[in-house]
């Protein structure tokens, strides 16, 4: 026989297991704030864009006459309204907001980003952005959460790394610590919490470390870091008017468990949709309005509220499109792409290298000219003040005096 | 420990869970494996969906001749469909890939050859493969359980030649003039010999003597002569006008090769961290035996240590071990099977989708707050028709990675029902007050925590009379020590 929601949290036996949860762990929240405080406070928003965003009619190289040659019904001309930037190049027509902030120096554009052998499906390539691993190598971890793995190895709070969403990115599973996926905190709040909860246990873990352990330590971590989390950011609702969509939902989310005070350094947001075969004009159009929408109002919150300068955004997809539109006005899969950059903290703006080379392509596929976990590696020591080198497994050239 | 939780360690680690008449018959935890293994003589191939001949006809003919193109993408010809054919066939692809899912999951929860579907899903781990034909995914997790109890030398080679892994692994682009080494290296890396045991040079060797391995339109595999490389090759010390067939015998001749794939059926059936002194024996009479798989488990399930309390209940399920030992015990039947898919991307683990060639992670890596909070409502969602909302993140087999949000969320409640008669018959003798003690011993494989108990007894005396079992049985599964076997 079915039963109503409120039934359903009445007997709920997920509630009730976490009666067991010893209550020397909630105050592990406590402690761990305490150490992140002696962070450098700086804080990194990663944008994913899921499906292989087409970076040449995102940053589009507007005076190239190969970039009109290869996408002759499909490449944007100049009097459609690009926005146009420095070295020949311009946003998107629908990216207005994002013009702006270009404009007032919060910008940086990189060009050609990528890594050797890349791979065309969405899942292994995401899988490589991800884990921040080579494309033969597989890594069941991902580099932010490796990042909180060596961050902070007394932390016990899981919202170190929050992604806004109802399931956890491998890009946020470390192999001790992993991130906390909330869609936001009153739902997640509203799952772990009911009546039962004030009667806790006392009764202390085993400690051995054993698997049953783990779980009870995981389940504690998620109860206190939804407590914390639904009671911390009661304090803060942002003023700002966001666009009406999922994504600008999730940047609101965002920015106010940032304005409120929670202390994680990383946060993880994702727009999908951007596998554009065909019609991809219209398609990829309005995924950049909302992109560009939702981080002008991101940005603006941010700024009111004096975070910006310690919070750097990283805008990634997990491969470009084809320089050859195809024949249903769309790109197939394709390599290197752009990432940008945003925020109060970036040293260096605007077109942070070289436009991609069309005339040097790796059959029909731009070369990439920067390795991404170059990106990586740069944010991670010099941003987050972490160790690049032990969290990539490898040593990558930083871009200097970037952030 | 009691004959009774010998008998449930080993009917959770040779297969998916004991159902409540295996224990009630209670027989010898030997003879209970000498059933196991007679059940399992028989191979009965996975069916699969049929897909309109001309949405087929659209993803052949298999080897792309254009090399860049996705390696995961069907073969299209540009332009031959338009968006709507597109998405009809992304619809009829997923479709019949949750066809084999949920037949296979279903399978895993009432086949009697229970061994032979619990070494499928091992080795559908172990040669980790995703691709976008499911005629071609089938055909390889039908060799797979076919083999999967036979010599391991015979499984190889039918897995290296099977079109489904020759294509993942890009070895229709391993030609004679331009060598792919793709192959090659995942064959040592991850199917044979492991890290560590082979050069970089024997990398690019064993790829030349895989050239020309390729696969026809109808997905048989083809040897291709005129791409091979003929050439005389030096691997692993040995030199000689190799072709694929003789990597793999000389790789098999490694006792290296039986003890990599002896750990890792040890860290499967046995325990996360492997004992040198369990697996060496073990490995040794592999290797003698000519890696007979079937002799390689019924050793270790006879073993002593195999029972011992440091390897019973310590185990973190598998989201699908969770799902389907869900079904078995206690019978649960959805009206409609997609929810069954919606649970496995929710918990991070869909049958013919690894996250890569080097397959699932497991362990803890299955645990983090979403996929726990998951894991524990379940039971209320599959018992209690609870309702639960989730959104999924986008399609992540690369079959439609245009689906909306709305269509990734799932928020509903699910029809099931469970057969708890066979469960009432196991307690019929135990006296109320116990039943809740004697019901944890029979589902959870770690020893309830005293506190835990008492919570379930509280809840069953509140329980009116006709739904006492269910509440104990919702109970006990909602607890973190169910997750564990």
């Amino acid at each position: 026989m079915p039963t109503s929601r409120r039934d359903f949290l009445k007997t709920s036996v997920l509630a009730s297991s976490l009666l067991f949860v010893p209550k020397f762990l909630h105050a592990l929240d406590a402690q761990g704030v305490q150490q992140l405080r002696n962070s450098n406070g700086k804080r990194l928003v990663v944008v994913q864009l899921g499906g292989g965003n087409d970076g040449l009619n995102m940053v589009v190289p507007f005076r190239n006459d190969l970039y009109y040659k290869a996408r002759p019904t499909l490449g944007l001309k100049e009097q459609s309204g690009l926005l146009t930037l420095d070295k020949d190049l311009a946003f998107n027509p629908h990216m207005t907001q994002l013009k702006a902030l270009y404009d007032q120096g919060l910008v940086g554009v990189l060009n050609s980003v990528g890594y050797p052998n890349p791979d065309r499906s969405h899942f292994r390539s995401m899988d490589i952005w991800q884990s921040g691993s080579a494309s033969d190598q597989y890594v069941a971890t991902g580099w932010l959460g490796r990042y909180l793995d060596s961050n902070c190895p007394a932390c016990q709070v899981p919202y170190n790394g929050l992604e806004v969403d109802d399931t956890l990115s491998l890009a946020m599973k470390g192999e001790l610590r992993k991130g906390l996926a909330l869609k936001n905190p009153e739902k997640f709040h509203q799952v772990t919490q009911n009546r039962f909860l004030n009667k806790v246990s006392g009764e202390k873990a085993g400690g051995s470390g054993s698997e049953l352990d783990y779980l009870y330590k995981t389940l504690a971590e998620t109860a206190s870091s939804a407590d914390y989390l639904y009671q911390t950011s009661k304090v803060y609702k942002s003023a700002i008017v966001y666009p009406n969509t999922e994504f600008g939902k999730n940047l609101k989310t965002t920015a106010e468990l940032i304005n409120s005070g929670i202390e994680s350094r990383v946060f993880y947001v994702s727009l999908t949709g951007f596998d554009t075969h065909v019609r991809q004009q219209e398609q990829q159009g309005k995924l950049l309005g909302d992109l560009s929408g939702g981080l002008g109002a991101f940005v603006e919150d941010l700024q009111k509220s004096g975070q910006l300068n310690d919070t750097l955004i990283l805008v990634f997809s997990e491969f470009g499109r084809r320089v050859t539109q195809n024949a249903s006005n769309g790109t197939d899969h394709g390599t290197a792409n752009n990432v940008l950059l945003l925020g109060g903290g970036l040293r260096q703006k605007g077109i942070l290298n070289d436009a991609p080379d069309l005339a040097n392509l790796d059959q029909g596929d731009l070369k990439y000219q920067l390795d991404f976990r170059s990106v990586y590696a740069t944010v991670l020591r010099d941003w987050l003040g972490a160790d690049d080198q032990a969290i990539l497994g490898h040593e990558f050239a930083r871009l200097a005096g970037l952030v | 420990m009691t004959n009774q939780q010998q008998l449930q360690h080993l009917y959770w680690r040779a297969g998916f869970g004991p159902r409540p008449q295996d224990i009630a018959a209670n027989p010898s935890p030997r003879k209970a494996l000498r059933q196991l293994l007679h059940d399992a003589a028989t191979y009965q191939p996975l069916e699969g969906p049929r897909i309109q001949a001309a949405e087929m006809q659209a993803m052949t003919p298999a080897p792309t001749p254009d090399l860049r193109q996705d390696p995961q993408a069907p073969a299209l010809k540009k332009g031959e469909l338009t968006p709507e054919q597109r998405k009809e066939q992304n619809r009829q692809i997923r479709e019949a890939f949750y066809t084999m899912n949920t037949g296979w999951l279903e399978r895993m929860a009432s086949s009697p050859a229970q061994l032979r579907e619990k070494l499928t899903f091992f080795w559908h781990g172990h040669f980790a493969c995703r691709v976008r034909r499911p005629d071609a995914a089938l055909q390889l997790n039908n060799t797979i359980r076919r083999l999967a109890l036979g010599k391991f030398g015979d499984l190889l080679l039918a897995v290296s030649k099977e079109p489904a892994m020759l294509q993942f692994l890009n070895n229709q682009q391993n030609r004679k003039q331009h060598p792919n080494e793709n192959f090659a290296r995942e064959v040592m890396e991850l199917f044979t010999i492991g890290r560590g045991h082979y050069s970089e040079q024997d990398v690019k060797e064993a790829a030349r003597a895989f050239t020309g391995w390729s696969y026809d339109a109808q997905s048989q595999f083809v040897f291709r002569e005129r791409q091979h490389d003929a050439g005389s090759k030096t691997f692993l010390g040995r030199t000689g006008n190799f072709g694929g067939e003789d990597i793999l015998r000389i790789i098999l001749e490694q006792p290296q090769t039986a003890e990599f794939i002896t750990t890792k059926l040890y860290r499967f059936f046995v325990n996360d961290t492997p004992n040198p002194a369990h697996i060496q024996p073990l490995a040794k009479a592999f290797f003698q035996s000519n890696y007979d798989i079937s002799g390689l488990v019924e050793r270790l399930f006879t073993a002593d240590w195999f029972y011992d309390a440091a390897n019973v209940g310590t185990r973190i399920k598998s989201p699908i071990e969770l799902l389907a030992g869900i079904k078995r015990t206690l019978g649960v039947e959805l009206q409609d099977k997609k929810p069954l898919i919606v649970f496995q991307k929710a918990m991070g683990q869909t049958l013919f989708e690894p996250p890569n060639v080097a397959g699932w992670a497991g362990g803890r890596s299955w645990i983090d707050s979403s996929t726990l909070l998951f894991r524990l409502q379940l039971p209320q969602v599959l018992l209690k028709n609870a309702e639960i909302s989730i959104a999924l993140k986008e399609d992540e087999n690369d079959l439609d990675p245009q689906q909306t949000r709305a269509d990734r969320t799932f928020r509903q409640q699910v029809q099931a029902k469970a057969k708890l008669a066979p469960l009432g018959l196991l307690l019929a003798k135990t006296p109320e007050a116990q039943q809740p003690a004697a019901l944890s011993q029979f589902l959870l494989q770690a020893p309830i925590r005293p506190e835990n108990l008492t919570l379930v007894e509280q809840v069953a005396q509140k329980a009116p009379a006709d739904g006492r079992l269910r509440t104990m049985v919702t109970s006990l599964l909602s607890l973190p020590e169910y997750q564990l076997m």
